[in-house]
């Protein structure tokens, strides 16, 4: 009886085009196409147009005189040409890579180390975890301004530190020093990233099931062969998750370097999303500036594109 | 009458009048980075009050903003009738236009005469042998320097260094390492600041901004590495603006400092001992004397719809030039006032020495490319104090980028 008074209903619903219409979009696939066109529209006009516009400035001839205009001057590849031979670009692109690669491996280490020593339950384990958030928490440009106070050459805390405890015997320019400036931001960076990898490498880790690691003691394996063989292939999907993030996170970090280095001395600290900033709003080369930033999408695409494929055994799983 | 009530009913007197008159009001709008201790705030705003049909729309912007901002706006459409920008960015908007060329309302001017201005704060408002704006205050850089120190060191504290090997010889006796004291204090910041403190230096020596690599030039520049080198002055100042560096030589962590008047109140607050101020020292005895030359013009956007009017404003903040110093602690940019005694003897000596300084004191350009050229300034400063580049070849590059640029 159920069955024929559907088939009566779906054939009255074929007869009306409109109730057929009114129908899907309560339950049907009119519905999912609202619920995906909504954010679909809200993501192409803030992320999608702007980004197209900075894909196109990057091939035009820009100045502060005609940003208002949409048509300029077309120059092709010029601006690429332009940027690729400037002889600062080697040395900035070099330093982001150093850069990402390190806090990556700051962040993620510390933060991993972190997350394995907090599945260890011992009392107050969830409260000292929510404390490390605060690093995550506070604003980039806050952040900053404190390390400029740890990492002060005169004055600093840091020095004062290493010093008393016998590692250096003069005090390290780490703001001014050639050897140390990138590395001064890309300890900030570890500071302020650690805490968000290791909430995610946490969740990760406790969705792996106890029984495993049970049986694997059974059978005799010791902590060390638990963790290469359970938990790092469990954790695959986490890992090329949190990796890919830190990746998009860390090329998008802009205040350290606004508040430590300055990208300076002599661009030894300059990574290419600061110096797009410095072309486009300190000297004004918006068509540079726009350049830097298309080369960078590139990239955020190829990383994105690796956090998509890792995080689709999830969704299967 | 309770003060409010009184409010209330003045409010209710203009909006009863209010339609007679209101053909003939106009808003002008201004745009400047000052606040409410600071002149332009207070001047819109007396302006605005008087009974003349205009009212002013202030709007503070902050010094990051202003060339972005104004550009932004005039791009659209919408810039404000007056700015207030820094000196050296002027050309930048005179030379495109963007500026109303004001030479013949300031020819008809009962208020603004060009003959009382400086000739530096003059030259950076004239493009072209025009003018396109007024300059609203000015400013310059000399050596302040810790009068007890130099005491204390065998040296004589009315007798400051007046060459640059003075200045060397004095910063190396005055440095005291173990009591945390730096010889000297400036600031080579790849900023604007950068080229601001090595122009004066350049300039003095038989260079300038398009002729960078000149022998005098380089050889500044190679005293500036031998200050950095030898640790007379703290490593960080190739990331310290002028204002923290200031701020090393009120605590008593530096014995002198090169910086301008804008530190004068805040070093009578902070600074516990003697301390003077005395002219930038010159290459050698007899050398040119040159400065920096900073502050902010007034500008007319060309695309005011009330050009009169806001002219009108301008000549009363020109008028109002003589309350600069006394009130707001800025210098005006002209030769025909007297500034009163503040009563301060140390910050009236000091005004004295800025006040001279400033007969030398050069613009910087004016260029509508100025950002570039200071850029590759600053770069020569950076490679050669970290040492990555000797001051020749350093110096040499930012020239070969400046040629391409000057065309």
């Amino acid at each position: 009886m159920d069955i024929s008074q559907t088939a009566i209903a779906d054939r009255r619903r074929e007869a009306n085009p409109i109730s057929r219409f009114l129908a899907s979009m309560r339950d049907g696939r009119g519905f999912d196409i609202l619920l995906v066109a909504v954010p679909l529209a809200f993501l192409i006009a803030l992320s999608g147009l702007p980004l197209v516009y900075n894909v196109v400035m990057s091939f035009q001839q820009v100045d502060m005189f005609s940003l208002g205009t949409f048509w300029r001057p077309w120059v092709g590849f010029d601006n690429y040409v332009a940027v690729f031979s400037q002889p600062e670009t080697w040395p900035i692109l070099r330093n982001t890579v150093v850069f990402v690669v390190a806090s990556i491996a700051g962040q993620f280490l510390i933060g991993f180390a972190l997350a394995l020593f907090f599945t260890m339950d011992f009392p107050g384990a969830g409260y000292i975890r929510g404390l490390f958030l605060v690093s995550w928490v506070m604003p980039g440009l806050v952040v900053g301004a404190i390390f400029n106070w740890i990492l002060a050459g005169d004055f600093g805390v840091l020095n004062y530190v290493l010093k008393s405890i016998g590692l250096i015997s003069e005090n390290i320019f780490w703001r001014s020093d050639i050897a140390f400036s990138l590395w001064a931001v890309i300890i900030a960076n570890v500071w302020l990233g650690t805490a968000f990898n290791m909430i995610l490498l946490a969740v990760g880790l406790a969705s792996i099931p106890k029984d495993l690691y049970e049986a694997a003691a059974l059978d005799g394996a010791n902590a060390w062969q638990r963790f290469w063989t359970i938990t790092l292939p469990m954790m695959r999907a986490t890992i090329g998750a949190v990796v890919s993030l830190g990746l998009i996170f860390t090329l998008q970090q802009f205040d350290l370097f606004a508040s430590i280095t300055s990208g300076g001395p002599n661009n030894s600290s300059n990574v290419a999303q600061y110096w797009a900033w410095e072309l486009s709003f300190r000297q004004y080369d918006f068509a540079r500036g726009a350049t830097i930033s298309t080369v960078m999408i590139l990239v955020v695409m190829i990383a994105a594109t690796i956090y998509v494929r890792s995080t689709r055994h999830e969704v299967r799983g | 009458m309770d003060k409010r009530l009184f409010g209330a009913l003045l409010l209710g007197a203009t909006m009863l009048a209010g339609p007679a008159f209101a053909q003939e009001n106009v808003t002008i709008t201004v745009w400047s980075l000052d606040d409410e201790n600071q002149p332009a705030l207070n001047l819109a705003r007396e302006f605005s009050e008087m009974d003349n049909g205009i009212t002013v729309e202030y709007r503070q912007i902050q010094f990051d903003d202003v060339v972005s901002e104004s550009m932004r706006a005039f791009a659209t459409g919408q810039a404000p009738d007056i700015i207030a920008v820094d000196n050296p960015e002027h050309a930048l908007f005179a030379s495109r236009g963007a500026f109303l060329d004001i030479t013949d309302m300031v020819a008809q001017s009962e208020v603004i005469d060009p003959d009382n201005y400086y000739p530096g704060p003059l030259n950076s408002v004239t493009w072209d042998g025009r003018l396109y704006g007024v300059p609203k205050a000015t400013n310059t850089i000399a050596l302040y320097y810790n009068k007890d120190m130099f005491e204390a060191k065998g040296l004589d504290p009315n007798d400051p260094p007046e060459t640059w090997d003075e200045l060397v010889d004095a910063a190396r006796t005055l440095n005291d390492p173990a009591a945390n004291v730096y010889g000297l204090a400036f600031s080579a910041k790849a900023n604007e600041e950068g080229t601001f403190q090595f122009l004066p230096w350049a300039q003095m020596a038989g260079g300038g901004y398009d002729n960078i690599n000149t022998e005098g030039a380089v050889e500044a520049l190679e005293i500036w590495k031998t200050i950095i080198d030898e640790k007379l002055a703290s490593p960080d100042t190739l990331t310290r603006g002028q204002w923290d560096s200031t701020g090393t030589f009120n605590s008593g962590n530096a014995a002198m400092v090169i910086s301008g008047p804008w530190e004068l109140n805040r070093m009578l607050e902070e600074a516990k001992f003697d301390w003077g101020v005395a002219l930038l020292p010159v290459p050698e005895e007899g050398a040119p004397r040159s400065s920096a030359m900073g502050d902010f013009n007034w500008a007319i956007f060309s695309t005011s719809e009330h050009p009169e009017e806001a002219f009108q404003a301008l000549e009363y903040f020109a008028s109002q030039d003589h309350r600069l110093f006394p009130e707001w602690g800025q210098l005006p940019a002209r030769s025909d006032i007297e500034l009163p005694e503040t009563g301060e003897p140390l910050k009236d000596a000091a005004l004295k020495v800025f006040l001279e300084q400033l007969q030398y004191a050069q613009p910087r350009g004016p260029h509508p490319e100025w950002p570039k050229i200071s850029k590759a300034i600053q770069d020569a400063i950076q490679a050669t104090l970290t040492g990555q580049m000797s001051a020749q070849d350093a110096l040499d590059n930012a020239q070969a980028t400046i040629d391409g640029i000057l065309g």
